[in-house]
């Protein structure tokens, strides 16, 4: 669009993926649902021989890690899913209304993210027919005392606070736009409407603040920065987890994970839907700014950590600190963070420096150096344990093509979710463009 | 003998006619005479050592034991400095006497107990507060509001357990033949590298001799892998402390291995290589074994020389089926007595029997007569005393602080990370491996590969390769079913 300074955002902008499909959208779910498809034949495919399709292994005299990818990916997609909401509440919570039209998708990428975070569990259980029945059975007495047990959970629990979250702000967008959006889903949008009347909009209001404000309390005491950090930090006989830094870092992790995430949604439908003039440079900008703060977070909190290894330390967690410092996965994922910060650090210094396309770069950077860190963490923890005298049992850990292309599977998966959903519903709130809702009428057909 | 012990409390098990201490009648008189040394009242000490007991027991609370002895500790030593509770001086101490000071306030406070909690359990699903809450609770579990198929993760306490089953392990006979890890294999058909019975030969720094660490699955009271269980498939059983695993339970998540600080467990990654058929069980589904009243399971297992379930009908014995989790039993079949074994028995201290080397000794370790406890009094016994020790300096003045003398024997014991808080209940005779001693694979006397077994399973030290030699074969496998 070559107008894109003078346009102002306005409704008709946000319902422009519902009504017009183009064949890029078509090849984009053909390759993600070709690429969920090979993963989900793989995942069959564990399910009939085991997972000794893996390449895990029993820890100890096995020589092995009994946890790796999986986990790994399970965490990182925890994390993007806690980060985005933690995103959306604030937006709600703090009026920081510059990013209110990244609110929503924030929400949807978040319900995504958590999917893919359930499936990770189901597919790392060796026997995945009896995670109803077993859990449940002790559910009353193993909430005492698992951890897995509290992660289950807080994530059943956060998947059903954000679902409730979409549903309630979805409905005002929906009354509002209804005659514009196509007739063929009206059963859906009448399911979406049941019982609505435009007196609920200031309650509903109310509730969705008293939602984000839940969120943003608990997100640090029990998400990233608690439940999902104490599977590892509350086993004290793997010195690569132990310790309370955990709960902050895991936190980090989260938000800087998220960021990336929103700012790459933000970058493709910007470029497939001409939405320069919404997703602005000021907006993209900001959220970049955002990205450097928790990227330095996360930086910070991992020399922590290698400082404490290192002085001083005990013969154990000096072990595991070494190990860590010397893998290439780990420097990989430092280094990738330092230029991230450089490039962060240098377009505040000098707005000239920024461009949306550097800050994707950035946000895929980020991404890659997050997931790399966390699957090396869960690997070094089982590698270097307390109890020493396994270290000469040879063994080795690198996921095997079973594992990766659950990476790649999930992603794909995430992608169509978040296809389908711009097809259904708007993905950008309807109050992020009212105050421009003057050309209305003519817009409408 | 103890004549002075004039106390008619009732009595503790360990009290025989002649001693109420586990180490017999000798060794208390070894005590009185110490104590007849110093200064202090030996009649108080000795009536305080016979309590001491009792209190680590459990038959005797700590405010008990507090109040009863208060205010003649302040007679002899004119001040009570034993830690207990801050506020013990608004306490009343004479009604602490007579009842538990705890059960006093349970009068109280836990009359709506029962109801209470109950309704906070409904709650849990939806709310989040029960992480404090949970924190709370872990340690005071009404067994009554448990059902039956959950099981708990501590044994009972003392007075209500019938057994608690444990090892002393003499790694000072252990010459590294791993007669025991062949044992283990031919008695519950585990696969090839699952070697629930592990032995390390290691170098140590200090010691040019080769060294070897019997590492089965300790069997924690405080069992680390039981607590994160998120299905409690991984349970302590109640009765006798065995740390199993219900394989008709687990998910497979290996959260118990992860938490074990031992290395202990070993997952069932693909197919066991001894097939079901082949195992000694009962021919039935776990579900009908359980259904069964509890005389006739017993003596449809005992007829079946079922080496598979425990008494609860509970599939927790011999190697597990894919997916999920397995480990070192301690022979639970044998000990609810229903094979030809007998109970108190386990397989790998068979094999270590039969090879002459009777360097594992298990039993119940609640019992004084059990096999590992009058081994372990009979190895200290044979150690020399700490003070003939000290007479053999032919001149004690010449060190400025002459050894002090020491209440236990000189013979080395001990638990492994012990200060990880597990309460293992095996114990070690001999040195501690240190902080940098390395396992050395190339001096094992006898390789694992060697080994051979009833089922003709190869048996190897590094699981991992063969795994992976498993994964590259079905991964062969993988491709050719893309194309199809």
């Amino acid at each position: 669009m070559a107008t894109k300074e003078q346009k102002e955002p306005e409704p008709a902008d946000i319902i422009r993926p519902i009504l017009n499909t183009s064949k890029w959208w078509y090849i984009g779910f053909g390759a993600a649902a070709a690429v969920a498809l090979v993963w989900l034949a793989a995942f069959g495919f564990q399910l009939q021989e085991g997972l000794i399709v893996t390449n895990l292994a029993d820890w100890g005299s096995g020589g092995g890690v009994t946890w790796g990818l999986y986990i790994g990916a399970f965490i990182w997609w925890v994390g993007i899913a806690h980060g985005g909401i933690i995103l959306s509440a604030a937006v709600r919570l703090f009026g920081m209304t510059k990013y209110q039209p990244v609110a929503r998708m924030a929400e949807l990428l978040t319900l995504s993210a958590l999917a893919m975070a359930g499936l990770y569990i189901v597919v790392h259980m060796g026997r995945p027919d009896r995670l109803v029945t077993s859990v449940v059975n002790a559910y009353p007495w193993t909430v005492q005392t698992s951890p897995l047990a509290w992660d289950v959970t807080v994530i059943t629990l956060y998947f059903v606070m954000t679902a409730t979250y979409i549903g309630l702000t979805l409905r005002y967008d929906t009354y509002q736009l209804r005659d514009r959006l196509p007739d063929i889903l009206s059963p859906l949008y009448s399911v979406v409407l049941i019982g609505y009347s435009e007196k609920e909009d200031e309650v509903i209001e109310r509730m969705v603040w008293w939602l984000a404000l839940g969120i943003i309390v608990m997100a640090p005491l029990l998400l990233h920065g608690g439940v999902i950090p104490w599977l590892f930090s509350l086993i004290p006989s793997m010195p690569g987890w132990d310790g309370a830094i955990q709960g902050p870092q895991f936190l980090s992790i989260a938000l800087t994970s998220a960021l990336s995430g929103v700012i790459i949604l933000a970058y493709s439908t910007r470029i497939a839907y001409d939405w320069d003039h919404i997703f602005t440079d000021r907006v993209v900008r900001g959220l970049t700014n955002w990205l450097g703060i928790f990227s330095l977070m996360f930086v910070w909190l991992q020399l922590q950590q290698v400082i404490n290894g290192l002085f001083a330390a005990h013969v154990r967690p000096e072990v595991v600190m070494t190990a860590k410092l010397a893998n290439p996965v780990y420097q990989m994922a430092i280094g990738i963070m330092a230029v991230v910060l450089a490039y962060i650090f240098a377009q505040a210094v000098k707005p000239s420096v920024f461009s949306q396309t550097r800050s994707l770069i950035a946000s895929f950077g980020v991404l890659i150096a997050t997931l790399s860190e966390k699957i090396l963490f869960v690997y070094e923890g089982l590698a270097y344990p307390q109890f020493g005298l396994y270290d000469q049992v040879p063994g080795h850990y690198t996921p095997s093509l079973v594992e990766l292309s659950s990476l790649a599977g999930t992603v794909a998966l995430c992608a169509i979710i978040f296809m389908v959903i711009l097809k259904l519903f708007p993905v950008i709130e309807l109050h992020a463009v009212e105050g421009h809702d003057d050309h209305d009428e003519e817009v409408s057909s | 003998m103890s004549a002075d012990d004039t106390n008619d409390e009732s009595k503790h098990p360990y009290e025989t006619e002649d001693s109420f201490h586990p180490l017999g009648a000798e060794w208390e008189d070894q005590m009185r005479d110490e104590l007849e040394d110093t200064e202090f009242d030996a009649d108080l000490g000795m009536e305080m050592a016979r309590d001491a007991q009792r209190l680590v027991a459990g038959e005797l609370s700590e405010e008990e034991f507090y109040a009863e002895y208060h205010e003649d500790i302040e007679d002899e030593f004119e001040v009570d400095e034993r830690p207990v509770f801050d506020d013990i001086d608004d306490v009343d101490l004479d009604a602490a006497e007579d009842e538990s000071m705890l059960e006093s306030l349970t009068d109280v406070d836990f009359e709506n107990e029962d109801t209470s909690r109950r309704e906070m359990m409904k709650k849990m699903g939806a709310g989040a507060a029960f992480l404090g809450y949970g924190a709370y609770a872990t340690y005071d579990q009404d067994d009554e509001q448990i059902p039956e198929n959950v099981s708990g993760i501590r044994p009972a306490d003392k007075d209500e357990r019938e057994h608690r089953w444990g090892m002393v392990i003499d790694l000072e006979r252990c010459d590294g033949c791993l007669s025991c890890v062949t044992g283990c294999i031919n008695e519950n058909g585990t696969s090839t590298g699952a070697n629930w019975m592990y032995v390390f030969t290691y170098d140590d720094e200090d010691t040019d001799q080769q060294n070897f660490l019997v590492r089965p699955c300790q069997h924690c009271s405080n069992a680390p892998c039981a607590k994160v269980c998120p299905v409690r498939a991984r349970h302590v059983r109640s009765k006798d402390g065995l740390v199993l695993t219900d394989y008709e339970i687990c998910i497979g998540c290996r959260y118990c291995q992860v938490a074990c600080p031992y290395g202990v467990n070993y997952f069932q990654w693909g197919e066991p290589d001894v097939p079901m058929s082949d195992l000694e069980n009962l021919e039935m589904r776990p579900e009908e074994v359980r259904s069964l009243d509890e005389e006739e399971r017993h003596k449809k297992l005992s007829e079946a020389n079922d080496h598979v379930y425990d008494e609860r009908g509970r599939w927790t014995d011999s190697r597990p089926p894919k997916g999920v989790m397995g480990k070192c039993t301690m022979c639970p079949s044998r000990q609810d007595g229903h094979t030809d074994n007998p109970k108190g028995t386990v397989a790998c201290q068979d094999a270590c029997d039969e090879a002459g080397m009777s360097a594992i000794h298990f039993g119940d370790l609640d019992d004084p007569e059990s096999r590992p406890n009058t081994y372990l009094e009979r190895r200290q016994e044979v150690e020399e005393s700490p003070k003939e020790k000290s007479e053999k300096f032919e001149d004690a003045e010449d060190y400025e602080q002459p050894p002090a003398p020491h209440p236990v024997s000189q013979l080395p014991t001990f638990k492994l990370l012990e200060d990880l808080n597990t309460e293992p209940n095996v114990t070690y005779i001999g040195n501690q491996p240190g902080a940098n001693a390395t396992e050395t694979p190339e001096e094992r006397p006898v390789p694992y590969e060697s080994l051979s077994n009833d089922w003709g399973v190869k048996v190897v030290a590094e699981r991992k390769e063969h795994l992976d030699y498993g994964a590259r074969a079905n991964g062969g496998l993988e491709e050719g079913e893309g194309e199809a």
